[in-house]
């Protein structure tokens, strides 16, 4: 199934500067959620945290220690960091960061900045993304009547590797990974028919 | 894009005031066997009066709100006793609360809605619900069992075949089925005069399948942790 919910991690004390930088988000980007943290400890508690793909960051909390910054980006290696920034800051510092946001940035060039750093992650607009393709529907017929990885290579004509694949494919499309759930999935989809399963059992 | 971020719980906060920001925590707290109306208390107070170790509440509650900082190394062998006592009282919500209520909402679905894919579904999760039994009933008579035997003897157990790492092994997760079956039942399925009763289902898979993944957390990356260091440093706590 396509992800497409970014989780962005705000950590900045000041509540003006978060309300205003949160309004601004949320009118620029329509997928995902802004996620409010006091500092970098409780941003690393947080359970999802795998999830989270961008943190903006004011320096100020971080300040005079690029060294915690450098370990916290080796903690979540996934995500960006954007430095929000509200006052001075030294070059070396602010090289650290994959993105910068001003104070004195507009609303456009916010979002802009957000939308560079997550180029990659959002497919959702994709709407095909979640359709199977009519081979593996074939895979999809084959595993729901009982047939083996072995079985189902030998009767299509590709090889195990590919069925693995192709199985693969389909249990992220539609969500669904145990056989008796495919196979509902796969009545809903019409593609296979509510006789054939009685015929079959 | 919305907020979703909730409270970051400290002990001298107000219990009452988290509980109206996140309703599951009463839940919480029925598995903790305490009451929720708890008046202004904060939490370290409810905690005391309840003889509950407040790292425990905080951390279990904390999970509720999203923050996973489950440290196995800052609790002790004294406290494995009232994370079972959780842990069994959850499978007491799950076996007589729970998966009853779904039981029967499905039954109703049934009876309105008598498509070929709805049975299928009835079967799914009568399938998937005696799973859950014998999940639920290896822990409460052979793996509990142990860890509190374990406790009482000093770390030094009868059952040499026996072990944290033999839980772990056979320790599967029960919530993949339940995302399943929320999938098939808000996204594939049509609905078929079965509306009211569809989302309340679906509702329901959503709060059982919350709990659920708190349940397996705990039991993954604290009771597992915490035992197995007991099993080697058994004069710890």
């Amino acid at each position: 199934m396509a992800e497409c919910n970014i989780h962005i991690a705000v950590i900045e004390p000041s509540h003006i500067l978060f309300e205003g930088l949160s309004n601004i988000l949320l009118k620029g980007n329509p997928h995902g959620r802004i996620l409010r943290f006091d500092s970098l400890e409780e941003l690393k508690d947080y359970r999802h945290r795998d999830n989270v793909e961008v943190i903006i960051i004011n320096p100020a909390i971080i300040m005079g220690d690029p060294n915690v910054l450098s370990s916290s980006k080796k903690l979540f290696q996934k995500a960006q960091w954007v430095g929000l920034i509200s006052s001075l800051v030294g070059d070396t510092f602010l090289r650290l960061f994959d993105a910068i946001i001003q104070i004195t940035d507009t609303p456009e060039s916010i979002n802009n900045t957000i939308a560079k750093v997550t180029e990659e992650d959002c497919i959702c607009s994709d709407p095909a993304a979640d359709e199977l393709s009519n081979r593996e529907k074939e895979v999809l017929i084959e595993l729901v009547n009982g047939l083996s990885n072995k079985e189902i290579a030998d009767k299509l004509h590709i090889s195990k590797h590919t069925v693995i694949s192709h199985r693969k494919n389909i249990s992220q499309k539609a969500g669904i990974k145990s056989l008796a759930g495919l196979t509902i999935y796969a009545i809903t989809q019409n593609i296979i028919s509510i006789e054939d399963i009685q015929a079959g059992s | 894009m919305y907020l979703t971020q909730k409270t970051y719980i400290r002990e001298q906060m107000k219990l009452a005031g988290l509980l109206f920001e996140n309703p599951y925590l009463m839940l919480m707290m029925q598995h903790f066997g305490i009451n929720f109306v708890v008046q202004d208390k904060s939490v370290e107070q409810v905690c005391k009066e309840n003889h509950i170790n407040k790292e425990i509440f905080i951390a279990f509650a904390n999970l509720y709100n999203g923050f996973k900082e489950l440290d196995a190394t800052r609790f002790s062998v004294s406290d494995i006793h009232s994370i079972i006592d959780f842990l069994k009282n959850s499978h007491h919500y799950y076996k007589e609360e729970k998966y009853p209520e779904i039981k029967n909402l499905i039954q109703d679905i049934v009876k309105i809605n008598n498509t070929p894919e709805i049975k299928l579904i009835e079967r799914f999760f009568d399938e998937y619900f005696n799973e859950v039994i014998d999940h639920l009933k290896y822990e409460d008579e052979v793996a509990f069992p142990y860890f509190i035997e374990l406790t009482k003897s000093g770390g030094q157990s009868q059952k040499v075949d026996y072990s944290a790492r033999t839980y772990r092994d056979h320790h599967t997760d029960i919530e993949t089925k339940i995302m399943e079956l929320k999938k098939l039942l808000l996204k594939h399925i049509p609905l078929h005069h079965d509306r009211i009763l569809r989302r309340r289902l679906i509702i329901s898979l959503f709060e059982l399948e919350y709990d659920l993944t708190i349940h397996y957390t705990i039991e993954e990356d604290l009771l597992i942790p915490l035992i197995d260091h007991f099993e080697k440093t058994p004069d710890r706590g």
